[in-house]
């Protein structure tokens, strides 16, 4: 039978995805305010004497801040993905469970507190932002958990009233902190891509990476999960356990993403909607592909945050919205005669 | 003959305090139809949830295949027993042969793919449901009546000996009510498929069940052959009408007399032979 996925179908695509990928890292990572020449880089770091700029720039700057992006990306696709198949609602994003808000909540109370330390390279800022995030999630989903067992709907009212609580909780404390203290916040809120040690990049990529692995591993869960619980209980699918895993790895790759780069809107959102508009909603082939388009997604919209108002930089959340935006809305008018749930 | 479903003085409600359904005990034999009809709020629904084990009893229990429901786990459950619930949309746009083959999820091995066998057997689904030719088709863009044959594939498709249906037909035109019951006939006959489905319709009840569960609101129930249990009394006193009862060959059907229907008194009293014309 031809209509269904297969393994092979699946890998030629992934492999042609990853493919691209790559080609979009590597073009990017030679874009920016410094041209660098692709002969110098692979001439090596140079001999102790004589130091090679365009190998520095490259290997210091760009690739870590490329490899980051990258990791964003999927992790914020991903976890999209993953959020509107649980919650059975297209307008489901990252952040849709609070923790958005949670995060912030974190970011400002480590700079209202004036903490000052480094914790695996990470700034107090992060570090809190983490668990705000994870802790808000945890918060909402144990809200939601009251109002019946497998209640979407006041799981989703729940991470509404509190993503607003926190939120008005952020607006109290920004209003008493100091201006210079709001400002470094709401500059990290809005998103930004930094360059990181290797070290942190490398364990961010093992949890990232590990867990969309095991999102993939429940994608068949997850394709009957989207006919709501009953059914997808007649399908043999075990409800409770299935949701709680998607549930915690897609809070905690969101929370990892959070952490590395502050809040950057819409990819978790049109990212997912675009994959499944090309290629259907079967989540073997969704999850992966998401994936790498975010990746993508998230490495060309950094690229254009470095250099359009080089030298000074945008944050990429601008970018994501400004450019991802028209993108989704020119994929929306192309296939929504195809797509049902549109008309 | 060998029960496959065992229901042993169930009760239930969903409230410590209610009782929606008190002390019902019936078997179902392999190989059997059986209607579950009676007054909206009586239950069906309710007991054909319990069937399948998404509610638990309060007390009393349910065995299929001489096991506990409960000592079941989902999968091993769901390779038992498929159900069709009443027909939604699904969120996203899955193909019907997407939505078919997902039937085969507590099949599918570790990488999650559908074996040459699963593939064959998804097949064979949407031949019998006469829906094969909308395999590429996504299920929003299909009609109630195609809609529901494809969940009847899906159903056939999971390959379990019992096939629970929550009011499979409403919403459909005549021609689709008698399609899918012919559908569900021939899964019966040829494939020796148990099936219990919930229906309003006790003139279809009649033609194509073996058996009929008559829940009243009151908690009373009344089970046996369809041909023994329907009767214009047994109707009156579970629905609350009464009924004009025909005979034509070894059919009887059923027309209900609403206040306004003239000499309702009359006609309703005895089963009428209609002369085919």
């Amino acid at each position: 039978m031809k209509e269904l996925l297969t393994p092979k179908k699946l890998i030629v695509r992934i492999a042609l995805a990853l493919t691209v990928l790559v080609v979009v890292m590597f073009v990017c990572s030679l874009i920016g305010t410094e041209s660098v020449s692709l002969k110098a880089v692979f001439s090596g770091a140079g001999i102790q004497t004589r130091a090679n700029p365009d190998y520095e720039i490259f290997v210091q700057f760009r690739l870590p801040r490329i490899i980051l992006a990258c990791l964003v990306g999927a992790a914020l696709a991903c976890s999209g993905v993953v959020f509107q198949a649980l919650l059975r609602n297209p307008l489901a994003d990252p952040y849709i469970l609070g923790i958005s808000s949670g995060a912030g909540l974190g970011a400002i109370i480590a700079v209202i507190c004036g903490l000052d330390w480094v914790l695996w390279g990470r700034s107090p800022i992060a570090v809190f932002a983490f668990a705000g995030a994870l802790g808000t999630v945890w918060l909402v989903w144990f809200i939601g958990r009251l109002t019946g067992k497998f209640h979407v709907t006041g799981l989703l009212l729940a991470g509404v009233v509190v993503n607003a609580f926190f939120s008005a909780v952020i607006m109290f404390l920004t209003s008493i902190a100091k201006s210079q203290q709001v400002y470094s916040t709401i500059f990290w809120l809005m998103g930004n891509m930094a360059e990181e040690d290797f070290l942190v990049l490398w364990i961010g990529a093992g949890c990232v990476v590990g867990g969309i692995i095991a999102l993939f591993y429940i994608s068949p869960q997850l394709n009957a999960l989207s006919f709501g619980e009953a059914d997808a209980r007649s399908m043999g699918v075990n409800i409770a356990g299935t949701q709680i895993i998607a549930f915690a790895i897609a809070a905690a790759i969101t929370a990892i993403a959070v952490s590395l780069s502050g809040l950057i809107g819409f990819v978790g959102l049109i990212v997912p909607h675009a994959a499944r508009l090309v290629f259907g909603p079967d989540h073997r082939q969704l999850l992966p592909l998401s994936g790498i388009f975010g990746a993508i997604f998230l490495v060309v919209a950094d690229t254009l945050a470095r250099v359009i108002i080089a030298p000074a930089q945008l944050p990429v959340g601008v970018v994501t919205a400004i450019v991802g935006g028209p993108f989704f809305l020119a994929l929306l008018v192309k296939y929504s005669r195809k797509v049902s749930w549109l008309k | 003959m060998n029960a496959i479903i065992k229901v042993g003085n169930l009760s239930f409600g969903y409230t410590r305090q209610d009782t929606i359904l008190k002390d019902i005990s019936f078997d179902v034999n392999q190989g059997r139809f059986l209607a579950i009809a009676g007054p909206n709020g009586a239950g069906k629904t309710t007991l054909l949830n319990l069937l399948c084990g998404l509610l638990r009893p309060k007390a009393g229990s349910i065995r299929i295949d001489g096991v506990p429901v409960q000592s079941y786990s989902v999968k091993k459950l769901a390779q038992k027993v498929a159900v069709v619930r009443q027909e939604f949309v699904p969120i996203f746009d899955f193909t019907v042969a997407e939505m078919v083959s997902m039937a085969r999820t507590p099949y599918l091995g570790t990488f999650g793919f559908e074996s040459n066998t699963d593939k064959q057997i998804v097949n064979e689904a949407l031949e019998a449901t006469d829906t094969a030719q909308f395999a590429l088709r996504a299920l929003g863009s299909l009609s109630g009546g195609e809609r529901q044959r494809v969940f009847i594939a899906r159903a056939l498709a999971a390959n379990s000996p019992i096939l629970l249906l929550d009011e499979p037909t409403s919403f459909l035109d005549l021609k689709h009510q008698v399609g899918i019951y012919d559908l569900l006939k021939t899964a019966q006959l040829n494939k020796g498929k148990t099936i219990v489905a919930v229906t309003h319709d006790i003139n279809l009840a009649a033609q194509y069940c073996d058996e009929i569960l008559l829940l009243g609101a009151n908690g009373n129930y009344h089970i046996g052959e369809t041909k023994d249990v329907l009767s214009p009394e047994q109707i009156e006193r579970v629905f609350g009408v009464r009924t004009f009862v025909g005979r034509l060959g070894q059919e009887k059907f059923f027309i209900p007399l609403g206040k306004f229907a003239k000499d309702s008194r009359q006609i309703a009293s005895k089963p009428h032979n209609i002369q085919q014309e």
